[in-house]
């Protein structure tokens, strides 16, 4: 029992001292162990550490990638001196923990701007040389990996590797979009005149298709309607000529009586008759015709 | 306890699995922890803890309870759809799935929880609905260097806990970021017709493609699910000749429309009067034909009749056909014998018109009564004249005699 007061005042020494000495690293982040001021050691791995207290302190600084976003979008010049409004960001991460203390002291904002100006003027460099179509369309990419590039090897000085530089927006300035919706505008004007057009076209088209097929079709009809009377015309014919021959001066007489009675039907025809002719021959006088008769 | 380890193992397969899994863990852990750091406090308490049995004294147990709830605080529960990751001294050890689960006391071991399965979401060019827009951020230049709006939004979710933790700061903003860039470099690279109209999947895929390829480069740990395109449209300014161009699209349907509504109108029209034509000349044909065959058959009766009689029958129907003639025409009588020297008048125009009005329906030549009078009436032998018609007669016959 006399045991426990120091045993316990020995383990909370031990703690403190332990406290004072020891220290992790966190998987998140590297460490450098600094003597009196002086770096003696960087340490790239998390896990526990031991240092000597009051003579010995630490420092920690970011192992992941990072992110440097640009606030404003940044005016470039394209080789046809247009404007463009150029938003970037660039992902860096540290990579030689040491260097970078040395370059800029561990500020990470001090570092910023210095990754912010490279990266800035590179990127101008790049937009100078190319046009607005390459700029926004063809070569992207190359403008983005060739600006990592030279940018990363810049970054090497102060410790960082650059990992990419992205262009998150590439747009034209207000000042300057005019033109452009004004293009746009006719384009679509053209497109629907054009629809417009092209649609009064077709359908005259097919009106006039159906024109065509109506007068086709009237046309074939009639064709074959004229045929079909031909033969019937034809048809009785043979049949008249066929009963007729069989005494053809009875026809003439038959038939004439025929066409008489048919040509007056109507109160409306007149005739003028002298009863001198051979019908009245009995209304004049009842012994005339037998006067008359053999004549 | 190390004592009770083997009889909770011997159960192991009958008990709840979790726990089980944990006490093994727990046994694990503090072996490993033991066997490669042999001189730091934790020996000491972990010898007391050891041999529980022998000093049973009140410091002894004090000391117990502190070590039991000591340990008891590396107890944690992973709710379904996270991932606990776990750091020794602050250096990654591993990821553990949902469940309880247990890992060494403060100081040696820590965890941190991490939604996992949980769908977030990036919006570009708008938040909470596209009514509320950003107009900076949806503008985009497309290939032809057109400007379009477009509003999408990005869900992912992790794909790697632990990568998601260490490698980036601030991911869910970089994600955002490479939404925004992916889509920009898509976007500028189609034309503007692609992107608005039949590109639209295209452009979502290839977006979607190219932001994994970027978040697994710098090894964010996220999974992006799916990239969906909002709205995709002409900025506001030109949005009215966008409309036009489409209501001209439908324009030009409808007039299409309207022509083949014609033709539809007309053709079978057409038809319909070319089957009428035809079957006309059918009809034709076939009286035609009949007629014929009933004029050659009544003329053939006729004739057998005459051959036998020809003076007699060819003076009746002399006479019949005069009766017919003269009794259904009007018919003025004069004597040329007695008028020859005179002028005769004959006022022949209103003649007509006296003989069409009184006698309405036989005169006026309307087709039933034309058919009545047509057909033959021949063979009735007398023809009574109507009252009227010998009136006129007589009149008629004065007047030739004045």
């Amino acid at each position: 029992m006399k045991l426990t007061v120091p045993l316990l005042a020995l383990v909370v020494a031990l703690l403190l001292v332990a406290s004072q000495s020891l220290y992790t690293v966190d998987q998140r982040q590297y460490a450098i162990k600094f003597q009196l001021g002086e770096i003696i050691e960087t340490l790239p791995n998390a896990g526990l550490y031991a240092k000597v207290p009051l003579l010995q302190n630490v420092k920690f600084y970011d192992k992941r990638v990072l992110l440097l976003d640009n606030p404003e979008p940044d005016r470039m010049t394209t080789s046809e001196k247009k404007p463009l409004l150029v938003d970037f960001f660039v992902l860096w991460r540290i990579t030689d923990v040491k260097q970078y203390y040395i370059s800029v002291q561990g500020d990470e904002e001090a570092a910023r701007r210095r990754l912010s100006q490279t990266v800035r003027a590179n990127l101008a460099e790049e937009f100078n040389k190319r046009t607005v179509h390459e700029a926004i369309s063809s070569e992207r990419d190359k403008i983005m990996t060739t600006t990592r590039q030279k940018a990363d090897a810049d970054a090497k000085t102060i410790g960082v590797e650059i990992v990419d530089v992205r262009l998150r927006r590439v747009e034209l300035p207000p000042d300057v979009t005019g033109p452009v919706y004004a293009r746009m505008e006719s384009e679509r004007r053209r497109v629907a005149n054009e629809l417009r057009s092209l649609g009064q076209a077709e359908s005259e088209k097919i009106r006039a298709d159906a024109d065509r097929q109506r007068v086709v079709i009237l046309a074939d009809a009639y064709k074959a309607a004229q045929k079909t009377k031909g033969d019937g015309d034809a048809k009785a014919s043979a049949i008249y000529a066929q009963a007729y021959g069989a005494n053809p001066e009875f026809y003439a007489f038959y038939r004439s009586l025929e066409a008489y009675k048919a040509t007056f039907r109507n109160k409306t025809d007149v005739m003028v008759l002298d009863p001198s002719s051979e019908f009245f021959r009995y209304l004049k006088s009842q012994g005339g015709p037998g006067a008359k008769a053999p004549k | 306890m190390s004592l009770n380890d083997p009889q909770w193992g011997k159960r192991g397969s009958g008990g709840p699995p979790d726990l089980d899994e944990i006490w093994r863990n727990v046994n694990r852990r503090l072996n490993e922890l033991l066997g490669r750091k042999g001189g730091t406090t934790d020996d000491g308490s972990g010898g007391g803890g050891g041999r529980p049995t022998l000093p049973l004294s009140g410091v002894g147990i004090l000391v117990l309870l502190v070590v039991v709830v000591w340990l008891a605080s590396g107890f944690y529960i992973v709710d379904e759809g996270r991932r606990g990751v776990v750091t020794r001294f602050g250096k990654y050890t591993e990821t553990t799935q949902p469940g309880a689960r247990w890992h060494l006391p403060f100081p040696i071991e820590d965890k941190e929880l991490v939604d996992f399965s949980q769908v977030r979401t990036v919006e570009v060019g708008y938040r909470n609905t596209p009514k509320n827009k950003k107009e900076n951020e949806a503008l985009m230049l497309t290939d032809d260097e057109n400007i379009i709006e477009i509003q999408f939004a990005v869900q992912y979710n992790l794909k790697s806990a632990e990568a998601y933790l260490f490698n980036v700061r601030k991911p869910d903003l970089i994600v955002q970021f490479i939404a925004q860039t992916a889509m920009g470099e898509v976007v500028g690279k189609a034309k503007m017709d692609f992107v608005l109209y039949e590109g639209r999947e295209q452009i979502a895929k290839s977006a979607e493609k190219l932001m994994q390829e970027l978040l697994d480069r710098y090894q964010t740990g996220v999974y992006v699910q799916k990239v969906t395109l909002q709205s995709v449209q002409p900025p506001d300014k030109v949005q009215a000749a966008f409309d036009d161009a489409v209501k001209a699209g439908q324009d030009r349907e409808r007039f299409r429309n309207e022509g083949q509504a014609y033709a539809n109108d007309v053709v079978p029209r057409a038809r319909g009067n070319a089957a009428r034509l035809i079957e006309e000349a059918n009809g034709y044909q076939a009286e035609v034909v009949q007629r014929a065959e009933g004029d050659a058959s009544r003329f053939k009766q006729i004739l057998v009749e005459y051959t036998k009689a020809p003076g007699v029958t060819r003076e009746r129907l002399y006479l019949d056909m005069m009766q017919t003639v003269v009794g259904n025409s009007s018919k003025v009588l004069v004597d040329q014998k007695a008028g020859s020297n005179s002028l005769l008048y004959l006022p022949l125009d209103k003649l007509i018109q006296q003989s069409a009005s009184p006698s309405g329906p036989g005169g006026t030549a309307s087709d039933p009564s034309a058919a009545r009078q047509s057909t033959p009436p021949a063979p009735e032998p007398t023809v009574t004249l109507d009252p009227s018609r010998s009136r006129e007669a007589l009149r008629n016959r004065e007047r030739a005699g004045q």
